[in-house]
């Protein structure tokens, strides 16, 4: 995986110190400047690295665990802030997780979820009263307040 | 001097004045503690309540405010492995990784000690520097600030990694993180800068959603596939205990605090670089400060001076930074663009009047940073075990309430819905970078370093053409990034040499 990693990176810089260079050739020099001054030796060192990463021959690496499950826990969650906005998402996802994934009982997830959403309405919304629109979905639907 | 000292002291222990501070310390403790409320923001909303106070009461209550944030920044750096403020990124390297090894008390313990002597340091640097400062600050101009610049990156860089290889690729995460902080709008010509014809990308990536991202997804996951704690397997009793070793560690390396509060002090002075920049030069200097190659590998494993260094530096640089802001008007970061404002608001104007006719002000803000810092850590060591053993709390309750801390810090940095795909996508990031086992520090610094380097170089070279490589500041400052990069090389080639 530090090999398949390594050259994940490397191959990303290098195609978008590329990038950079290629699109700030059309600026004026005050703009280009500092990506390009950034962007040439960035590409050429990347691609020492991806070199460097397909020669040299790696000891025998650990089995690593997969990731899919956090990242489809943290992507759901985005998706439901982005539906169905802050104040109800926090709600669901804290519950959701707890009951699903943590397998708790019901008495300890709602607890939980209650002090959670608490603590979050009473200090992002009714004391320092920061934005958070209803989510795209309810908007939609004609339900946001 | 001495009575225009005690003067100060008894202003800010007046009751008004310390009750403001008191209120002060309280909403400082809390806002360094959650992600994504900055110091500066709460600096700014709380500047309209000022209007009716002294001015001691008003710069006890903002500056003690200010004072902590960074200070409880750190604690959830250390618990979660999420960097409570943008200055406080530093200290999760280490810290997050002592927590794992079942040492949170201990690395809370240097952290808050660190904080306390670099606090004391900065303080007693704006008292002593305010009549000496400006010839400092008058010699370096543009390009001795863009040489500054260049050597943090070489000195982060060059220590990130072992071998030639390893410096390879911490020249390639900082390079990565300058090219990033040139998205957005160029301020010199105005052109859109790889924004892809997005508005969001205009003003360019914001450093709070980038850093929550890089640093607490990968250990978000990491604690989703171990199943077990955030301090793992490590003996129970052991995680509460050992505040106090963290305590004498901070003594065992008492000349590595004092210097890293220095460097603190002397970034936080210089107008334009500000306290994300003090603690990774001071994490830098902490790393360099290894003897060997042997030690310098246990940086980024839970060595307790990767906490103290940026702990440090974290609290010295309010007291550098107020030095410019109070001598001539000019703030060294934004929170004191912020404070400035306030001393026009209460009809204050800094420079040679802040040092002659208000100076018992100008101490009591040196007494404010010493005693506010004084109560937190005092009021952080009752709480501290409590503190650490929330990392003995099963992984799957704490990951919940952490991703809601993450969403929610990352969207109040800009209240825009891109702001938590950004997290989502750096936090894919360093995700790669843990598990290739590249440093994420070089990356970090090249973000935060990337717009004030481009602005330095460019007033430079528009202003001296290429004649600013001779100036000697800059030639010497050359001189040390060459120095930063072959030390590393010279220093195995003398131990292999000398058995």
């Amino acid at each position: 995986m530090a090999k398949k990693a390594t050259l994940a990176l490397a191959i990303g810089i290098m195609l978008a110190a590329a990038y950079a260079v290629f699109a700030a050739k059309g600026w004026q020099w005050k703009a280009a400047l500092f990506p390009l001054a950034i962007g040439i030796p960035l590409f050429f060192l990347a691609a020492i690295e991806v070199a460097w990463a397909f020669a040299a021959k790696e000891a025998a690496e650990e089995p690593v665990p997969n990731s899919a499950l956090p990242w489809a826990w943290m992507i759901g969650f985005l998706a439901l802030i982005v539906l169905l906005g802050f104040p109800i998402a926090v709600a669901v996802f804290v519950f959701v997780y707890l009951k699903v994934q943590g397998k708790e009982g019901w008495l300890f997830s709602i607890v939980l979820t209650a002090a959670v959403w608490g603590a979050f309405y009473g200090l992002f919304d009714m004391m320092l009263h920061l934005p958070f629109p209803a989510g795209w979905l309810l908007e939609w639907l004609g339900l946001a307040a | 001097m001495l009575e225009a000292l005690w003067e100060g002291l008894l202003l800010v222990l007046q009751w008004k004045a310390f009750g403001f501070m008191l209120l002060g310390i309280g909403l400082g403790f809390w806002v360094g503690l959650l992600p994504g409320l900055g110091g500066a923001t709460t600096l700014a909303l709380m500047l309209p309540f000022i209007y009716t106070m002294q001015p001691v009461e008003a710069f006890a209550f903002l500056l003690g405010m200010h004072a902590v944030v960074a200070t409880t920044g750190d604690i959830t750096s250390v618990l979660f492995g999420l960097p409570g403020e943008a200055t406080s990124a530093a200290t999760v390297v280490d810290g997050y990784a002592m927590t794992k090894k079942g040492e949170a008390g201990r690395a809370l313990g240097a952290a808050l000690a660190s904080s306390l002597v670099g606090a004391i340091v900065g303080a007693v640097a704006l008292a002593a520097a305010i009549p000496v400062v400006r010839p400092l600050v008058l010699t370096f101009g543009s390009p001795e600030l863009f040489m500054l610049a260049i050597v943090g990156l070489a000195f982060i860089a060059s220590l990130s990694g072992e071998g030639a290889r390893g410096m390879v690729r911490g020249f390639i995460a900082a390079g990565l993180g300058l090219l990033l902080a040139t998205v957005g709008q160029d301020p010199q010509a105005g052109v859109a800068r790889f924004t892809f014809d997005t508005l969001y990308l205009w003003q360019g990536l914001d450093l709070v959603p980038v850093l929550v991202g890089i640093f607490a997804i990968p250990e978000i996951i990491d604690l989703f596939v171990r199943g077990n704690s955030i301090a793992g397997n490590a003996p129970p009793g052991k995680v509460a205990k050992g505040a106090w070793e963290g305590v004498k560690d901070t003594y065992r390396h008492f000349w590595l605090t004092i210097r890293c509060s220095l460097i603190g002090t002397f970034i936080g002075i210089m107008p334009g670089l500000g306290g994300s920049v003090a603690q990774w030069m001071a994490y830098g200097h902490a790393a360099q400060s290894a003897k060997t190659p042997e030690e310098r590998k246990q940086f980024g494993q839970g060595d307790v001076r990767g906490v103290l260094g940026p702990g440090a530096a974290n609290n010295s640089k309010e007291g550098g930074s107020l030095i410019p802001t109070v001598a001539f008007g000019v703030p060294g970061s934004t929170s004191m663009a912020i404070l400035l404002g306030g001393f026009l608001l209460l009809g204050l104007v800094p420079g040679p009047d802040m040092l002659t006719k208000h100076v018992a002000v100008t101490y009591s803000m040196v007494w404010t940073i010493v005693i506010a810092n004084v109560i937190t850590v005092a009021v952080c060591f009752l709480f501290l075990d409590r503190l650490a053993s929330i990392t003995e709390v099963k992984g799957h309750r704490l990951i919940p309430v952490i991703l809601v801390l993450v969403f929610i810090g990352s969207y109040t940095s800009n209240s825009h819905y891109a702001d938590l795909l950004v997290t989502l996508v750096f936090g894919g990031v360093g995700y790669l970078m843990v598990r290739a086992g590249w440093a994420r520090a070089p990356f970090v610094l090249g973000l935060v370093l990337g717009k004030i380097a481009e602005n330095y170089l460019y007033i430079s070279t528009a202003r001296y053409e290429a004649a600013w490589l001779a100036r000697p500041v800059v030639m010497v400052l050359i001189a040390v990034a060459i120095a930063v990069v072959v030390y590393p090389f010279f220093q195995t080639r003398w131990r292999k040499r000398h058995g």
